[in-house]
């Protein structure tokens, strides 16, 4: 991982405390340059110049490095595993309030400018003239409408204000200041409002409220909104208003964006058409507005035929469903298909790991998974080498689900220790729990006399997860444990784990596994039913305690004890200690059993497609995938 | 034979009805419904009141009511939310995960899985029939080995792999895009001459892959029955009195062969269909397979089930057309009755 730029952690850090100040550039000064694919409208005046189109002060988009001034126009296509994806658009768009660069620093992007006191009082500027992308000003009466109207509102949001907002358990004051500025307040720092914001799936704090008040109780005309009722087949007009308000999910064509392209398909559909913005904020430094492609668009294709879709050169972007070992067809049809396949770093603490469900409902598989000999036998049973060799070229990183060596918390007993392939140790540890009967296959019998025959849950979506599991399974025979493997499709998966009916499942690590001390570790304590180990203690932080079940392992309420004191803590060493003592309570507990990490991801890029850097990170948050590298300004040189 | 009809005709309603309540009821097996998998989304979305909300849903979906009474409104012989507006009346329902009418949601997959099981249905008969008669009049010559060898290949291939490597052959002699029934550039367009030669084009394929065994079913069957009344005493009785080759050949035994050919068309579409189901998720065919598969998986129970019963229906029609075809070229079908006083 010495690839990774030190940049990254710098930048977190950055991210964590305040945000860098944007380059400005004389807007005045500039003369815009009419998109050809609006020159028409344009001229028939059905649609206004591109002058009075872009904010009084658009954000002027410096090419640097790689990247250079490119043409407008063309169509960019890209494969997605199934239609709820169209979500894409909104992450490889990556239009946010304040966004990430490169070097992953937060700038503001849609915002003209962030001040942040104290690091809880934040005041945010728009751009004047702003609009959204059906032509209506977006202005601080989208963010109050959001906040009191729908966020504060008992019928839109039974639960009050979405958690991510609350710092300390206390929502903040807004204030409305003028048509462009608002401030958020919170009595307390809180050091993670504006990540939040900058996410690959951010906190939406600001809402369409010209076309969304046709949906709200307050707003609209009763007999008007009793029609719609009716011809949608709703009772209230609230769950009306929130089937409209998919900001994120970003199915409903009608809902006005600030994204680079609008989505002009309503699902379902097997295509999906993402057409430029007319309004969008962004030009380049000759005057043109971005995003230079007119057209992206977004074809549902089953996620197994995606790797030999994008070998054939019917993609001109592709990075989704693609996964390492299609790495040697790919180069082998670069000619044939007109493209280039580039090799991305996924910055994931594991790229593949198992997670023992230790709120399994079964009684007598809940005592074997919090059992640490038990986890540690699992894991010292695991061949990482045959994996690696096998599936990965050898290239990966075999370890523990930790920090990767780019990150300044990594230590190497993290990632080593219980992570070396030793079946006799295994044997031992297996043989001490009180497993020593075995069966006429070899496989061992549970103390109830069921054999020890563990099924690994899979979302199925790819087969690189199946064929991990299938190397796991060899080696796992030989400690006398055997491997079944059940896929299912990924919201049955997540809800089987969350209700206990599934014993371990696959999935990949730690989101960020170059983080540095000040990026939060709340990923190592249970904070959210999302995670595969302890859902039901996740659940229980998640929900303050109205749902799931406390921790009752020792080390697992030290992991929660230490994530709050993280928060409270401002001493950069003591977080750097709090830090390295989840780490090496995770290495040590087995909580996860990581398997490979360090794998490369392919980007498939059609020769003709500029400004896609051949080097880069692919990672979900921070990165938003393509986000950062900002595909609006990817142009196609044909 | 008008009597025969109306009589076909009956049983299919009862018969359609019984199917109606299976489909119901296996799609509520599983536990849980379309709801509680959406938890994990709410949740995963920092919704404290996710189950709240879902029990506000669930209300409003009428999922909290017995399933008796669920049946009773989808079909329409019980008033749900908006009075009786079921599958009776033309209403299939609701998909939760599309949040639109399964009607809409269905669209034109109803019609291309149609088009492609004809299609797949006439390729079927169109090999066989020239290949099971040939491979029967020659038996054990060359041609009738290498037939049966290939057919044996296409009964034993999974149907996926086939697909797989037509498809690559495709894309590389013929440079047919992978995957889905048209270009994509035409998939939101009006029907065109382009559009028309993009969807023949890519039609080929899953015709194959779809037909392949139950064309090489089908050639086993002509085969193995022509066999028979080539053995027959009538046949030697009209070779002895000079009747040529050719025209005996059609004249008798072949009718009498034709029997199981015709009758088959019913064991031939179910199995069509749910295997054009697996071979269309594999090519991702924008039929209606993939979409009835997905919606069993998150349990969008009206979309599914009105999938189920339409493919059903497709079925039963099949089983009946090709009773009426049986009845119309056999006499001793259409008069058993009669014939046996």
């Amino acid at each position: 991982m010495g690839i990774m730029s030190r940049g990254f952690f710098a930048a977190l850090l950055v991210g964590a405390v305040g945000v860098a100040s944007a380059p400005v550039h004389p807007a005045a000064a500039m003369t815009y340059v009419e998109t050809s694919y609006f020159a028409e409208q344009v001229a028939r005046g059905e649609m206004p110049d591109v002058a009075r189109r872009l904010p009084k002060t658009p954000s002027v988009v410096a090419m640097g490095g790689e990247k250079v001034i490119g043409r407008p126009g063309g169509t960019m296509r890209t494969l997605i595993g199934r239609a709820k994806d169209v979500r894409l658009f909104v992450v490889y768009g990556y239009a946010r309030l304040v966004g990430y660069n490169e070097k992953f620093e937060l700038l503001p992007d849609i915002l003209q400018s962030v001040e942040v006191e104290e690091g809880r009082r934040f005041t945010f500027k728009l751009r004047p003239g702003h609009k959204w992308s059906d032509g209506q000003p977006f202005t601080s009466e989208d963010f109050r409408y959001w906040w009191e109207d729908v966020a504060n509102n008992k019928r839109t949001s039974p639960a009050g204000p979405p958690r991510l907002l609350l710092s300390d358990g206390r929502p903040p004051r807004f204030e409305v200041l003028d048509e462009t500025t608002i401030r958020y307040t919170w009595p307390k720092a809180n050091p993670f409002f504006l990540p939040r914001l900058a996410g690959a799936s951010p906190l939406f704090i600001y809402r369409p409220s010209h076309y969304l008040k046709k949906f709200h109780g307050k707003y609209a005309d009763p007999k008007i909104l009793k029609k719609l009722l009716r011809k949608h087949r709703t009772r209230s007009w609230a769950s009306l208003h929130n089937r409209f308000d998919n900001m994120y999910r970003f199915d409903n064509p009608d809902l006005p964006t600030l994204q680079p392209w609008v989505n002009l398909t309503r699902p379902p559909a097997t295509r999906f058409v993402g057409v430029r913005n007319p309004y969008y904020h962004r030009v380049d430094e000759t005057g043109r507005q971005l995003p230079y492609i007119d057209k992206f668009i977004m074809i549902v294709s089953d996620g197994k035929l995606i790797a030999a879709k994008a070998g054939t050169g019917e993609v001109d972007l592709q990075a989704r469903s693609l996964a390492f070992n299609n790495l040697t067809f790919l180069r082998d049809n670069e000619k044939e298909g007109k493209f280039e396949t580039y090799l991305w770093r996924i910055a994931k603490g594991s790229h593949v790991a198992l997670f023992p469900n230790m709120n399994v409902a079964d009684p007598a598989w809940s005592k074997l998974m919090r059992d640490v000999r038990f986890r540690r036998a699992l894991s010292l049973g695991v061949d990482r080498e045959a994996v690696n060799e096998s599936l990965y070229f050898g290239l990966a990183i075999m370890g523990n689900n930790t920090m990767l060596p780019g990150s300044p918390l990594y230590r190497e007993e993290y990632q080593k220790k219980w992570a070396e392939y030793d079946p006799d140790l295994a044997s031992e540890l297996l043989d001490e729990i009180g497993l020593t009967e075995y069966n006429d296959d070899d496989i061992r019998l549970m103390p109830d006399g069921r054999p020890l025959e563990i099924i690994i849950e899979t979302a199925g979506e790819d087969t690189e997860q199946t064929d991990v599991l299938e190397l796991i399974a060899e080696s796992w025979a030989e400690i006398g444990v055997k491997l079944y493997i059940k896929p299912s499709q990924r919201e049955v998966f997540r809800n089987r784990i969350f209700s206990g009916q599934a014993q371990m499942s696959i999935w990949s690590g730690l989101e960020n596994g170059v983080a540095s001390a000040a990026s939060n570790p709340e990923e190592l304590a249970p904070t959210s039913q999302q995670q595969l180990m302890w859902p039901k203690w996740g659940q229980y932080y998640d929900t303050s305690g109205q749902m799931g079940q406390p921790p009752d392992l020792p080390e697992v309420q030290e992991l929660s004890r230490l994530a709050a004191e993280w928060i409270e803590s401002s001493d950069p060493a003591r977080k750097e200690r709090i830090w390295h003592r989840m780490l090496a309570i995770h290495a040590d507990q087995v909580y996860s059993i990581g398997v490979i990490a360090g794998v490369l991801q392919p980007v498939v890029v059609k020769h003709g497609l500029r400004n896609v850097p051949k080097k880069g990170i692919y990672n979900w948050d921070p990165g938003a995938h393509f986000g950062i590298y900002r595909p609006d300004t990817f142009w196609l040189d044909r | 034979m008008f009597t025969y009809f109306i009589h076909r005709v009956l049983v299919m309603i009862p018969t359609l009805l019984v199917i109606s309540v299976i489909t119901f009821i296996i799609i509520q097996l599983p536990p849980g419904d379309y709801l509680s998998n959406q938890m994990a989304e709410l949740i995963a979305s920092g919704d404290r009141a996710a189950t709240e909300k879902l029990a506000f849903l669930r209300q409003e979906f009428g999922l909290d009511k017995p399933m008796l009474e669920q049946y009773g409104v989808w079909l329409g012989i019980w008033p749900g939310n908006n009075g009786f507006s079921g599958i009776l009346q033309g209403d299939l329902g609701w998909s939760f995960e599309y949040n639109l009418p399964v009607g809409e949601v269905v669209g034109d997959r109803l019609f291309l899985s149609l088009v492609l099981n004809f299609t797949t249905m006439l390729f079927v008969y169109a090999v066989s029939f020239p290949i099971g008669v040939y491979t029967a009049v020659r038996q054990y010559s060359f041609g009738d080995h290498a037939m049966t060898f290939i057919g044996y290949i296409g009964l034993a291939t999974p149907n996926f792999l086939l697909a797989l490597i037509l498809l690559f052959l495709a894309k590389k002699y013929f440079g047919v895009s992978i995957g889905g029934l048209m270009d994509e550039e035409f998939i939101d367009q009006d029907m065109s001459w382009g559009k028309l030669v993009s969807i023949f084009e890519h039609m080929v394929v899953p015709v194959i892959v779809i037909g392949t065994s139950g064309t090489a079913g089908m050639i086993r069957r002509l085969r193995a029955n022509l066999l028979d009344e080539l053995q027959k005493q009538y046949v030697t009785t009209a070779r002895a009195k000079g009747l040529t080759n050719r025209r005996l050949l059609l004249k008798y035994p072949l009718r009498m062969a034709l029997n199981p050919f015709v009758a088959d068309i019913g064991n031939l579409l179910p199995q069509m269909i749910s295997g054009s189901a697996i071979v269309a998720v594999v090519m991702s065919l924008p039929t209606s397979g993939p979409m009835l598969v997905s919606a069993l998986q998150s349990q969008d129970q009206y979309l599914a089930g009105s999938f189920l019963l339409f493919l059903a229906a497709l079925t039963v029609v099949g089983m009946f057309v090709s009773d009426l075809a049986l009845a119309a070229l056999d006499p001793r079908i259409r008069l058993g009755s009669e014939a046996a006083k």
